[in-house]
């Protein structure tokens, strides 16, 4: 009896002991045998929303798809100084037409090689070959307001003919096929003697038209898989790219695989200086992808990820403010353990800006006058760029001083805005020149507030919005952070009720106008992106001629002429350019980072066997402290199991007393 | 038995439907349709005819008394239609989920009710002893601890430190076993320590009873009394306190799911609340609620299985 209960207590922990070692534990989240395989690991954060090339949108979605959908142009790998356009399903440059009353016809022409992957969707599942009808099929699905095409307000008031063509869909319909996708569209056109020439007819000059025609956006859609999939197509997408999606389970895990009907296209042959030293042309001229599949599994807790990094099931990472004390050196270098595991570090510019920004319909903050530019002008005088990028950013981002980030036409190195400089003492000046001596109201004897709005929920940004704090009360005028869930803070932001905030803008293409354009008045409205809901009339007119122009001196002095108005009006305070720090393991390599393309994938190899080594290397198991618990619990035993003993022994004495 | 059991299917109609109102005025006084749609439209500022579609489309635009009527009929009648988020089937995904849930939360149930029942009775038969007040001890310290520190640490201890088994990922066709040990153990250290507390109430309870002083006196073994008479009576309160819970594990844990990449209903439902996927709120907090009812009633039933001093009529 006794025996049994003190068994109880240590068996299943020795038999879960001997399972566990028998067993082969591992922590390798993978299916056995899958990392040996020539597997590209990757995470996601958060899952893609929706991988329709017509909707989808933010970084995460563009990792997956632009290798699954590439379009008419792409961006040189390798050649980023400046970020240059390459043909990629296009076989020569656009032609522009300019029409006579002032508008433009662009007439592209593609590969005759294209064919969609296989799938279900086609006849035999033999993904057919593709034609112009498809882009321009493209072209119909992105005026369809059904679908949500991102940059809709670039394009209805340019593309001849688009709302029109736009409200004859039906919104109600149940899926995605409509009657109206078999009329015409006057904005985008085949060429009857050509099936793999179309056009785009414009109203206007648009030079950034190159650069959409490398987004996903644009590329070839085959209509079949949209009506075969409908709703589906979000998970589903069919493209004529490197890669084609073979399984997608949402929130857990995404693979893509070598797309066997791909066209053939090769490793860049030419880079940057400094390239092949780095070894990046070490696969020049290879049939590219250099990856048979690529997994990317979903990570949401950041912590997780970074773990499965260092245990090596995760091929990359990025680091953030959780990680980076860890990962890095006091002297700004990796750390030790890092570089001894072998792995490498790389920051790059990312193509960026982040900006204080003052709602100008605000009654205190707002508003065109000098007293008020002043109080602005004062603000910008005391925030401190480099500080707060040293204490909240670890050091990764440069200062800003106006919109545009380096490597952007219209980036001048050597401008200095005038004040963005630190001076307390001369913004305290200008605080009293606005009629507020000492950060005070005179009037009712009060300090100054700026409400600063933020969905500010983690602990970093906490610590972001405590440096802005200190910073501006430096002048005396007080600064209250309201912090909201996002979905309020943008709420707020989209009806204009916000006096302050801290936001961020990242380039969709190289070019100035998509930054310059956040400031045009008629991009102030509910919902429009200009949240400074600044108006002035001269900057929107000289926008309107750069928006048109191709790159030119003209376009620069033009440029430059904003540039100082608006540094003048101080709506905006740019603040700084971000940097991103990304890192991989030894068995990577082509991991150059580009600052707006997202097809990177297909340059990336892995070395599987090496990868297989350190994972082994990396993770045996540490069984001693398990052995040692489980020694523990039955050496904890033994005391009880005497007491036990004593106790029967001494009742069956006590027993035979009494009978 | 059976009226009892009617009677108590109608009475849980009005609370399913106060539960039902409950969670849509919740929803739409923190966020309106717009937002919602904003959120779940691009990441680009959509153009008002876009926000005004989706809300269409989805049925936000119609007015609250007919949405609310509309919501609660569907889900009464176990249609719970689409994500507004990802457009997927919710049942599709719920019954999906509900696999590695069962897995996860069952394995830790039954390991923490039977290792709870262990150690009580142990406490219990020692009580006063050292063992009794090191039990109380351990028990108190392990209460104390925040179970996020638990899921957090026990990841790093368990997974990062010792490599037992993988931080993250879930694929039964590779052997179930490697993914649930952690989380699993993790799960039991959190939860063992007030099951212990409780069911040694339970079992001191009864070792105060007459019959047992009755049996001592006749001579019966310690041992004996321990197992056979304490332990079966004590198992009356133990079995009622654990059946409500059972529907619930189908639901699995918000965090040790999402921590450990487990797609279970827990961490669809994590996903759900951080993405205002309302649809998928409302099916689970529905679920939710009928299972918590229906827990609720089979404690009754086997209170009267198992208690012959029970009666339900």
């Amino acid at each position: 009896m006794m025996l049994r209960i003190k068994g109880l207590n240590g068996l299943p922990l020795l038999a879960t002991a001997i399972a566990l070692t028998h067993i082969g534990c591992t922590n390798n989240p993978y299916p056995a045998g899958e990392s040996k395989r020539n597997v590209h690991y990757l995470n996601f954060g958060e899952d893609p929303k929706s991988l329709d090339p017509t909707f989808s949108f933010t970084t995460v979605e563009s990792n997956v798809l632009d290798v699954i959908t590439p379009s008419y142009f792409r961006y040189h790998y390798l050649q980023q100084n400046p970020v240059r356009l390459v043909l990629n399903l296009g076989t020569k440059e656009p032609t522009r037409t300019r029409t006579a009353n002032g508008g433009e016809v662009w007439t592209f022409t593609v590969r005759k090689d294209l064919r969609f992957s296989n799938d279900v969707c086609f006849p035999d599942s033999k993904g057919r070959a593709i034609t112009a009808a498809d882009f321009i099929y493209a072209w119909k699905r992105m005026a369809d307001p059904k679908i949500g095409y991102p940059l809709t307000g670039v394009f209805e008031d340019n593309v001849i003919g688009w709302k029109e063509y736009a409200a004859a869909f039906s919104q109600d319909r149940k899926g995605m096929a409509d009657p109206n996708y078999d009329k015409p569209f006057p904005g985008v056109t085949a060429d009857p003697n050509d099936p793999y020439t179309f056009s785009i007819h414009l109203k206007r000059p648009y030079p950034q038209l190159r650069f959409i025609m490398a987004m996903h956006h644009t590329t070839p859609q085959a209509r079949e898989a949209v009506e075969h999939y409908n709703d589906e197509y979000a998970r589903h997408p069919v493209g004529c790219g490197a890669y084609k999606l073979t399984s997608y389970t949402p929130k857990q895990r995404l693979v893509l695989e070598r797309n066997e009907n791909a066209s053939p296209d090769i490793y860049p042959t030419e880079g940057d200086p400094g390239d092949r030293e780095a070894g990046l042309l070490a696969d020049a001229g290879k049939q590219l992808p250099l990856t048979d599949t690529i997994v990317f599994d979903m990570v949401r807790e950041s912590t997780s990820s970074w773990n499965l990094f260092l245990q090596g099931y995760l091929d990359e990472t990025t680091l953030n403010a959780n990680n980076f004390q860890q990962a890095m050196a006091s002297n700004g270098m990796l750390s030790p353990k890092m570089q001894e595991m072998g792995i490498e570090l790389r920051r790059a510019q990312q193509s960026a800006v982040y900006y204080i920004l003052f709602n100008m319909k605000d009654p205190l903050w707002g508003g065109y006058t000098p007293e008020k530019r002043k109080l602005r002008q004062a603000v910008s005088l005391v925030l401190d760029s480099q500080e707060f990028i040293d204490l909240a950013l670890q050091g990764n981002g440069t200062p800003a001083q106006w919109m545009l980030p380096a490597g952007l036409f219209g980036y001048d190195k050597d401008f200095k805005h005038p004040y963005r400089v630190v001076d307390i003492e001369r913004a305290k000046k200008l605080i009293a020149e606005a009629g507020y001596p000492g950060g005070k109201d005179p009037k009712t004897g009060e300090r100054l507030v700026i409400y600063i709005d933020c969905a500010a929920i983690t602990a970093a940004a906490r610590t972001q919005y405590g440096i802005l704090k200190r910073q501006i009360e430096r002048t005396g005028i007080k600064v209250e952070i309201r912090s909201t869930p996002g979905s309020i803070f943008r709420d707020k932001l989209i009806k204009g009720e916000h006096q302050c905030i801290l936001y961020g803008w990242f380039a969709d293409y190289p070019d100035p106008e998509n930054f310059v354009f956040l400031l045009y008045g008629l991009n102030a409205g509910p919902g429009k992106p200009n949240y400074a809901w600044y108006q002035n009339p001269e900057y929107d007119k000289l926008f309107e001629k750069v928006r048109d122009m191709d790159d030119s001196p003209e376009r620069l002095t033009l440029l430059n002429q904003m540039r100082d108005m608006a540094v003048e009006d101080s709506a905006w305070i740019p603040f700084y350019h971000p940097e991103v720090v990304t890192m991989s393991h030894s068995w990577v390599t082509n991991t150059k980072v580009h600052p707006i393309a997202r097809d990177v994938l297909l340059y990336r190899k892995i070395d599987n066997n090496l990868r297989a080594q350190k994972q082994l290397e990396w993770n045996k198991p540490v069984w001693w402290p398990l052995f040692a618990f489980i020694g523990l619990s039955i050496a904890s035993a033994i005391p009880a199991a005497i007491v036990v003993r004593r106790r029967v022994n001494r009742k069956l004495r006590a027993g035979g007393g009494a009978s | 038995m059976l009226r009892f059991i009617l009677r108590r299917l109608l009475q849980a109609i009005p609370t399913l439907l106060g539960v039902l109102t409950l969670t849509w005025f919740l929803f739409f006084g923190t966020a309106s349709a717009e937002s919602i749609a904003r959120r779940n439209l691009s990441s680009k500022d959509p153009t008002p005819a876009q926000v005004q579609g989706w809300i269409k489309e989805h049925g936000y635009d119609q007015p609250p008394a007919v949405q609310l009527r509309k919501a609660t009929v569907d889900m009464l009648m176990f249609k719970f239609g689409k994500s507004d988020a990802t457009k997927e089937d919710i049942w599709t995904r719920i019954r999906q989920g509900a696999g590695p849930s069962i897995v996860v939360s069952s394995t830790i149930f039954i390991g923490t009710v039977f290792g709870a029942i262990l150690v009580a009775v142990l406490a219990a038969a020692f009580r006063g002893t050292y063992i009794d007040k090191t039990t109380t001890i351990v028990c108190v310290l392990l209460m104390s601890v925040v179970y996020t520190v638990y899921v957090i640490g026990g990841q790093y201890f368990l997974s990062k430190q010792l490599r037992y088994g993988p931080i993250w990922g879930f694929d039964p066709a590779s052997g179930l076993f490697k993914y649930i040990l952690v989380p699993s153990a993790i799960g039991f250290a959190a939860g063992i320590a007030t099951e212990i507390r409780l069911y040694r109430t339970f079992l001191l309870d009864e070792i105060s009873q007459d019959y047992v002083r009755t049996a001592r006196a006749k001579g019966v073994s310690e041992t004996r009394i321990l197992a056979q008479h304490v332990l079966k009576n004590a198992l009356i309160p133990i079995i009622t306190n654990t059946v409500a819970v059972i529907p619930g594990l189908i639901l699995g844990g918000l965090l040790l799911e999402n921590f450990f990449g487990i797609p279970g209903l827990g961490s669809y439902l994590f996903e759900a609340l951080g993405s205002n996927d309302f649809s998928v709120v409302r099916a689970m907090v529905f679920l939710g609620t009928l299972l918590y009812i229906f827990g609720l009633i089979m404690t009754d039933i086997a209170y009267a299985i198992v208690d012959p001093r029970v009666r339900i009529d």
